[in-house]
This record gives structure tokens, sequence and C-alpha cells, in this order.
């Protein structure tokens, strides 16, 4: 999940106030990011630069310093401040108005206005490492959610959120120095060419525009340069949200009010209002108040954390953690503060109760109902294959599973026969990646082809998985544990590798016979399937002259390979 | 010293050489022409025999001359069959003159066959010599009269022809045409070499009289290198001495028969995991998006299963079928929590999404086949799954890999027992004492915690993730009692025991790292 930039000094302005900064060291923010599941990847004492992994990617106010602190702050303080401006406002709101068709297109937007908070280079930064993070992870590559951000000054409302031709309007976009249209955005803009298949098949394109007409941006694209670029000492911003799901909208505009008025901005909410119904109404004023009060059973909480606490540790657990709870004779009436909405089921409020309290405050204590501990069939029998190999003098090999239809069909001379068939990688990075073994010979000639200059004799063995295609499998295939040998030296001989098979198989139990078959990886004539109770469990013969000039192998190789997961069943 | 232990360990080209000492008058020195004559020792085995005995100062040299050798050069050997340029020439130009044609000396380089610069040494000096006349034209007249160098040379090669012989035995005229026709720097190509032999002459020590003393003195029993058979068989082993060896000295390398460093590192894991009652799962490398990920509530929307994080099946894409009533329980949980008590993620399940081909990215989708089969209440089972993830290759990245996981099953499974669970991993896998556990965040665990100990070896290090499945991973497949997930990450561990520092090297084709890498677990 994201990894994001901090300053200290920001963090600790955010944790006390600007005036009053509160001072941090770095072992107790070590300590601290437990609380908000990140982990310190480096910091640099110099600048003051942390660079955080924020683990939960359900919760996205975590990813940014103001979202942090917040965390850290309430925890200290034991309990959250109610955010003003969720409650309802005097007078009229500045409204938003959505224009008819776009409930097809993008349909839910929220917005706000923040004065009062001055733009610090820190805060700027910040701004945009949250805009960029949330609409990239959280919305999906700007798919489900985008965000603007504008000088307020520069936009009278209502503004209009609408449907534009997309020859018909220019604007100068940001990073561009003249006026161009949203086709020509779509075509030439990086953004447009990175975004613009998000907007595929739409004939008319989403237009965000003020009162007279001055276009805001074209969402989820790019923001108009000359309302849509916002600078450092900038103290009046306005915010839009656009996407596809309205509780995510909602919910990145929340975080983006609650970020800002942990800056000292005032936010001043919009009204919203639709021509179409959505989630929240017609008419929306944004941010908005999402929780959910839930009522959770204290006994479901204590169970899953083996711990007896009680109401009043459970309540000021959760309160610490910025939840507003009250609380009932044996139970919990939870909800959870704007900026989050990661609340499924109650195990949610279980886990926040113990990163509340600390995973140190509950003592580890051993499972003790009795089990039986054992190997799988197929292991056992593959340990003791293994163990005769082992005896036989074959040194074991390990080789990638994932690999390339090259080795394994091409150079073993198998194109277009039935041996050839693997499961094969659609989405393929790499040939050398590109299909999953169907045998295992080739591996272990891939280690012979690279050990020229490895004294003589080699004996090698790998007991391993394959993945042989077979249609009536509920996957396609069917994974299967076989084990392969090879012998390679000047005088390697078929008899050789046969008294091995013959070794290895006496002590599995197994009596077999070999019936001569033309094998187009294996010199004719010296080629045989291993047949058990009348069925083929696997091939032994002389590796073919062309197989080893195709590997650059040479050394005369013999070998052999027995389907393991086959014998198990015929136990 | 101890004259007859020394003896014993003599080698017997040695004793060959001492015997025949013993066989000379005493003090008289020996060449190394007499040696091999007294010893039919090959030379080569003779300088080795005498070279081992000046090493132990039983030999010592008495007198050492040079002298100058002569013999032919393969060159010379061509001259011996096919006569010297300088007699091809005279009777080249005898025959001209006899039948009255004209012999040049561009003649004598097509028809004969002679180097150029060859003809013109041999012609300057039948000239000189005043057997030869270059009349008008360039051509080559015989004078009729001997060339002493001729006959010289005719000599030499007769003599040579047989054996090498000292310089001295020649006199004068033939031994300057030999110096002049000898192989020196810039003139290879010349009938004889001239070298200078050293024959040196060799006398017994005193430690040396003392030993051929003693070996006199010894019963004659015969040295035998090799007990064989035969010789239990007729009790022959009784009168024979055996040599001594050196055996100070390194043995040939042979190929041991052994497993690979790394499997006997998850042998090891594979053990201690059924000595704490883990029993083992296995499943298939090709797995349906459904058990992959959505049984085990990751959302299909999630980040985390892109086109670019797994690797699709090519062909067939899609199961035809996902077994019910998993397949309904899990899509209304996804889409509204069914009876789980969630909320569910609130999206449109895809069932055909569901039924795409992968190629297993977790071993946890073991862990979720595991839970569908009625698994045994309680219960601890385990799987070293190789699984597969679309990343780019190096030395921290593998795109196959192995992962240890599993689950534990039980009525009193809670958070506490999960941080028990935790703590017997960490002292028995890793020897560690000190733990941390930090809060964690997995799509399918509620609450999740990393395991952090304080390896023996290594320090702090992040062994493992684990947590308790969410109701809404183990009830839709009809688990009702809590269950532990847990992970562990070996690899580092793994690299440490085998001292490879990448990854990729688990998996190595280079043999010789195979056969030497002893691991240390």
């Amino acid at each position: 999940m994201p990894t994001i930039s901090i300053f200290k000094s920001d963090l600790e302005s955010l944790l006390g106030s600007p005036a009053e900064p509160r001072t941090v060291s770095i072992d107790e923010l070590q300590e601290w990011l437990a609380l908000v599941k990140g982990e310190m990847k480096d910091y640099h004492a110099d600048t003051g630069e942390v660079r955080v992994e924020l683990q939960d990617s359900n919760r996205p106010d975590l990813w940014c310093c103001e979202g942090m602190a917040r965390q850290i702050r309430i925890k200290l303080g034991g309990t959250a401040k109610p955010y003003p401006f969720l409650s309802k406002q005097p007078g009229r709101l500045p409204s938003l108005l959505v224009a008819p068709g776009l409930d097809r297109v993008r349909p839910y937007v929220a917005a706000c206005a923040a004065t009062g908070y001055r733009v610090t280079e820190q805060g700027l930064a910040q701004l945009i490492q949250t805009q960029e993070k949330l609409a990239d992870i959280f919305g999906h590559k700007r798919k489900t959610v985008s965000i603007g951000i504008y000088r307020r000054q520069k936009i009278r409302f209502p503004v209009t959120y609408e449907l534009a031709n997309p020859d018909d309007v220019r604007f100068t976009p940001l990073g561009m120095e003249t006026p161009m249209t949203l086709s020509e955005m779509l075509m030439v803009h990086p953004k447009g060419l990175e975004y613009g298949s998000i907007l595929a098949g739409q004939s008319r394109l989403p237009l965000l525009r003020d009162a007279d007409h001055r276009p805001l941006s074209f969402p989820p694209i790019i923001n108009s340069r000359e309302i849509g670029e916002v600078l450092v000492g900038d103290d009046e911003l306005f915010v839009e949200v656009t996407g596809t799901d309205a509780a995510m909208v909602m919910l990145t505009l929340n975080i983006f009010a609650a970020n800002l008025a942990d800056r000292g901005a005032a936010i001043q909410p919009i009204a919203v209002r639709y021509p179409y119904e959505t989630p929240f109404g017609k008419r929306v004023v944004t941010p908005r108040d999402i929780g959910r009060p839930r009522v959770i059973q204290i006994e479901t909480i204590e169970r899953a954390l083996g711990q007896e606490l009680g109401t009043t540790v459970v309540k000021e657990a959760l309160e610490a953690y910025g939840y507003h709870v009250s609380t009932g004779k044996k139970s919990v009436t939870v909800t959870l503060p704007p900026y989050r909405q990661d609340l499924m089921h109650a195990m949610d409020v279980v886990e926040d109760v113990a990163m509340s309290l600390g995973y140190g405050a509950f003592s580890p204590e051993m499972p003790s109902q009795f089990t039986v501990g054992g190997l799988s069939r197929i292991e056992q029998l593959s340990d003791r294959a293994r163990e005769l190999m082992v005896g036989l003098g074959f040194q074991e090999i390990i080789s990638n599973i994932l690999g390339s239809p090259d080795h394994y069909r091409d150079a073993m001379r198998l194109e277009g026969t039935a041996w050839g068939t693997m499961v094969e990688v659609r989405n393929v990075m790499s040939s050398s990646f590109s299909c999953l073994r169907q045998w295992m010979i080739p591996s272990l000639l891939r280690v012979e082809a690279a050990s020229a200059r490895s004294f003589y004799p080699h004996r090698l063995f790998e007991a391993g998985e394959v993945a042989i295609v077979d249609s009536s499998h509920e996957v396609g295939s069917r994974t299967e544990t076989v084990l392969g040998a090879v012998i390679a030296h000047a005088a390697a001989h078929f008899s050789e590798i046969h008294s091995c098979l013959d070794a290895c198989l006496y002590y599995l139990g197994k009596t077999y016979g070999l019936e001569p078959i033309p094998h187009p990886s294996f010199l004719d004539g010296r080629v045989g399937t291993i047949v058990v109770s009348g069925t083929p469990i696997g091939l032994i013969g002389e590796i073919h002259p062309e197989v080893l000039e195709r590997w650059q192998i040479a050394m005369p190789v013999v070998a052999f390979e027995v389907n393991l997961s086959q014998i198990e069943q015929l136990m | 010293m101890d004259t007859t232990a020394f003896c014993d360990n003599l080698h017997p080209l040695e004793l060959t050489v001492l015997e025949a000492f013993g066989a000379h008058s005493a003090g008289a020195g020996l060449t190394t022409e007499q040696l091999a004559e007294a010893t039919k020792l090959e030379s080569s085995q003779l300088s080795m025999a005498i070279e081992w005995l000046l090493a132990k100062q039983l030999l010592a040299v008495t007198s050492e001359t040079v002298t100058s050798v002569v013999s032919l050069t393969a060159v010379g050997k061509t001259y011996v069959e096919r006569s010297s340029p300088l007699d091809r020439i005279l009777s080249a130009a005898r025959e001209a003159s006899s039948t009255g044609k004209r012999l040049t000396i561009a003649d004598l380089q097509t028809k004969e066959g002679l180097e150029p610069s060859d003809v013109s040494r041999a012609v300057g000096r039948l000239k000189k010599e005043g057997a030869l006349l270059v009349v008008q034209g360039g051509c080559l007249e015989s004078t009729g009269r001997p060339s002493p160098s001729a006959e010289a040379m005719r000599a030499l090669l007769r003599d040579l022809h047989e054996a090498p012989r000292p310089m001295e035995s020649f006199p004068e005229v033939q031994r300057a045409l030999i110096h002049d026709y000898a192989v020196k720097r810039g003139s290879a190509r010349e009938p004889f070499r001239i070298e200078e032999r050293t024959t040196r002459s060799y006398t017994l020590s005193q430690a040396g009289a003392a030993a051929v003393n003693a070996l006199a003195g010894q019963a004659k029993t015969e040295e035998v290198a090799q007990l064989s058979p035969d010789l239990l068989k007729d009790g022959g082993w009784r009168t024979k001495r055996f040599r001594k060896y050196t055996i100070s000295l390194r043995p040939p390398r042979i190929a041991a028969g052994k497993k690979h460093p790394y499997r006997e590192f998850l042998d090891a894991v594979k053990l201690k995991l059924v000595s704490m009652g883990f029993q083992e799962m296995r499943g298939s490398l090709v797995e349906t998006e459904f058990w992959n990920m959505d049984a085990l509530f990751m959302p299909q929307f999630h980040p985390a299963r892109d086109i670019h994080d797994v690797y699709f099946v090519k062909e067939p894409a899609c199961a035809s079928a996902v077994a019910e009533p998993f397949f309904s329980r899990v899509a209304a949980t996804h889409e509204h929590g069914g009876t789980t008590g969630s909320t569910g993620w609130g999206y449109r399940f895809d069932p055909e999404r569901a039924k795409r081909l992968v190629l297993r990215s977790q071993g946890t989708a073991v862990s979720a086949r595991t839970l569908a089969l009625s698994p045994s209440v309680p219960g601890k089972y385990f799987s070293i799954a190789r699984c597969f993830r679309y990343d780019q290759v190096d030395a921290t990245h593998a795109t196959d890999f192995f992962q240890v996981e599993g689950i534990v099953l039980g009525e009193d499974i809670n958070f506490r027992t999960l941080l028990g669970l935790l703590n017997l991993f960490a002292r028995e896998v890793a020897q560690a004492k000190e733990v941390k556990f930090v809060p964690a965040y997995f799509p399918f665990t509620e609450p999740s915690v990393e395991l952090h100990v304080r390896h023996p070896r290594l320090g702090w290090m992040e062994l493992g993730g684990a947590g308790l499945f969410r109701p809404e991973v183990t009830q839709p497949l009809g688990v009702t009692v809590p269950v532990i997930a847990w992970g562990l990450g070996l690899d580092r561990m793994a690299m440490v025991a085998l001292g490879v520092h990448d990854i990729r090297e688990l998996f190595t084709d280079n043999l010789d790292l195979i056969r030497t890498t002893r691991g240390a677990f």
C-alpha cells in the first residue's frame, strides 16, 4: 500500500499547533506508527523527511501527515473533538449544480471551501500527495474517485458540473501554455493520455465551470491553469471530488475537509443539487457525516480478544481511537468518525480496541487443544523417493516451476506433440517465465547445461510439482508430483539409469515393465514408458543428441521420470 | 635416526636405486647412464627416484660434466632422405652440364622445390669452393671440382643418422660445418642441433650407506602396493611388506549423493511444524480467482488483483464452474455481507471474474480450500506452497517462491492464543526469545498482526504475519469456529542459512554451488 513522505516538523505542528508544536523523537514516532499500521521506511535527519508505508488499504484517511497526526493526537488526548462543519450551517450555502446526463458518465460530486489557512510549503506538498495517493490507489487510478483543488477567490458560485462537447470548450490546462479543447487535451496532454481511457466512448465530457462560465477543470483529467493552480500563500481554497461511487466520493471529501480543518481552516460546506436520485438524495450538503451507529456486544469483543475488558475499558479505548461511543449494559453503540468508512463487521471494531490498548496489553496464551501432526501421503512418498535417490548417489536440485516454452517444449523437440502441451500465461512479462513445467527432465537439463565445468559424473534429481493440462479437471490442469533423474558423463548409458530406476522402484514396492515407444526427446530405440499395473507412469531413455545440442550440452545424458502422484494412486 | 623405520618409508623406485649402489664397489660414484644400465628403469622414473633420494640426503652429487652433443633436427632428417641442398644443387648442375641444358636459380626453386634462402646460401658456398660457376644470364655451371662442404655434410648426416654424438668426436672441419648449420636464434630451419648435456655422477651419503647396509641386512621381503583377495586366500600377506602411504595428501574428489540445501532447510521447517501438531495441506498450482482471492474476502476491485500483480492462464482462461454452496455464499458476502453480520463491500460481484484461472499467488488459497473441506476442529494445518507473483525478477523478488502458511481452528482461538502461537513459532522456527507484535493489515484477517523477532544471528526481523480470519472468510466456507491464519517469511532466513545474497540463487543452476553449499540451520 502507499508509501508517503512527511516532514517531522509538519507532524509536530499538527500534533500540537503551528505556534506550539509538540516535539517528537524518532523512536517515539516509530512506536506511534503502530497506531496507524505504518512502517518507517527511512528518515533523513538533516531534512526531517520521513518515509512511511501505510499498510491498511481500507484507511485512506491515514495516507497523509494530517491523518497520521490525527490518530496519534486523539490517542494522546483520549478523545476526538467533533468537526463543526458537519453540524447544520446558518445562512445560505454556496451551491454546485449538476446537469442531467452525468448519471451515465460520472454521477457524483462533493465539494467544500476552506478559508483562513494560509498554505505552507509542507502543507501544499501534503495536499498534492494526498490528492495523488487517494485518486491513484483508493480511486483506482482516478476511475472511481478524482480530486481537484482550486483558488476559491477566483470562483463565482454557483458552480456547475455539466457535460460539454469535446470541441466546444477551451481552456489552458495545468502544465500547458495555451488554451486547448477537451478533445485536444485527451490527445496531447500527458494526463489526457494517461487517464483518457476512463472516458472512452463518451461523446460529451464532464466539465466544472463557475457562474461566469469559466472552466474550473475537466474531471477526472486536468484542472484549469488559471483557477486550478494552488500556490504557497493562498488562503482560500475550493476542493471538489467527482466519481462513480457516492460513498467513496463523500469519504474522500470528508478526509480533505478534516485535513484542512486540522490545519486551521474554516470549512464551508457546499450544497450539491442533482437532477437525479443519489444514495444521499437529490440535494446533498457536503461534507456530510456518513457514519452509522452500530451496536456491538461487549462479549463479542471480549471473546475475540480472549480477555475480559468491561464496557468502560472498551468505551475509553474506542474513544481514544476516534470513535463516538455510547454504552449500554452489555454493549456499546459505536459510530466511526466522518473520515472513516471501514466498519464492515464487529471484528473491525475488535481490532481497533486492540490497537488502541496496544498489542502489548495482551499476554500471549498457548492454544491448548491437542492435534495430530503429519505429512500428506504424496509428501511422504516424495520424501521416500528422495532418500532413495540420495542413496543412489544423486544430487538433489530445486528449480523454478514457471519457465519458458523454449526449455520445456521446443528444446525437447516436443513442438506440436501432446507431450508439449502446457499451462501457459496470458499476461506474459518475460518469455522466460511464461508457462508451468509439464515435466521434470528439462529442469535438470537446465542445471546440466550450466554446469559443464563441474566435475563429472553428474547424477541429478528433483522431486517436485508439475502442471499437466487436463480439461476434465476443475482448473483445466492437474498439479502432480514427479521425480526426475539424469546422469551425464562421457560413457553415460541406458543401462546405468535403468539400474537406478530399477533400484528406486524396487524399494518403493512397485513391479514395473518397460515398453518401447517413440518419443522425440530421446534416441529412437533407447526409450520406453515405465508401466506399473498396466498404467504408464513415466519415461526412461537416452536424451536425443539434437536435444543436447539445443541445450548446448556436450556430454551424453540419460534420464528417467516417474509420476509419484500416479504411483500414490496405485498404492 | 631409526634406519629401519626410514627404510620402510622408501618407495620401490628408491629401493631399486639404492640396491644398484649396494651392488657396486663401495664409495665409487655412478653416473646417470650407469644407473640406468644397472636399474633398468625408464629415464623419467630414474630421475624421479634420484630427486627423492637427493632430497632425503641419501645421495650426493660427486661430479657434474657438461658436454656438447650434436643431433639431427627434423630438417636434418629430411636431408638424410633427400640429400642436402648442397648435394642437390651440385648434382643438378652436373646433370645440366652433361645434357647441355641451362640451369638458373629460378629452376632450382621451381624444379627442385628448394627454399630461396637455402639456394642462395648453398650456391654461395659452392661458388666460393670453386665447385660451381655463375655465367652470363645467371646460369649455373658445374666446374667438375669437388666441394669439401658437401662431402663433410654427407659424412655428418651419415654419422648422426643413428644417434646423437658428442661434439668432440668430430674433426675440426666437420665441427665448423656443424656450427654453420646448427639451429640458433633466428635460424630455426637447420639440420643440426647442439645441446649441452649434463652428466652427473652420484655417490651414497653416510645416511645412504647406512640405509644400503640396513637393506642388505633385512630379509629380502617383497613389497606390495595393494592387499588382494589372492594374498588373503593363500596367506601370502604374511611374507609381504605393504608400502606406507603419504596420508597427508588431499584425496581425489567424489560427488556425494545429497539433498539440496534449500530443500533441507524446508524439510527442517516441515519437521518442526509436524512436531507442533500441524497436518500438511496440498493445493493446485493453478487456481480460480475465487479460491485465490474471492474466498479470502479480497474485493474484486482490490489493487492486488490487478493484471499487473497476478499471472493469468491463457487456455482455458476460466474454470467451467465453482463449487456450490461456496460460490453463492461468497458472492453474497462480498455484495452485502450475506449471513455473516458484515456490511460486505457493497459492489456487484462478478461471477465470471471469480472463475478466471490464475497461477496461485498466495498460499492462503490452499487454506481457503481446506476450510471448505470440513477441516478438523480443533485443527492445525500447514502448507509449503509454490506461489507466483507478477514481479520484475531481481535479487529480492523471485517470480516463483515457496510460502509457508497455515491455519489453526478451535473454540479456544482468540487474539491471545494467536499471540501464543506466534510466540511458539518465534521460539521453534527462529530460535528467538524476544518478540514484538505489531499491528498489520491483511485483507482476510481482523485483527492482524506482524511477528517481529530478534533472531540469534540476524537481529530484529519480520518473521511472519497472522491474524484471525474474518467471519466473511470462514462462515461462507462452512466454518463456525474462530480460525487463525498465519504465514512465515522464511526466505531471508534460508538465504542466510545457505550463504546466498540473491533470492534467485535458491533455485540456482550452478551445480558447483549446490555441491559445495553446506547450509547451516
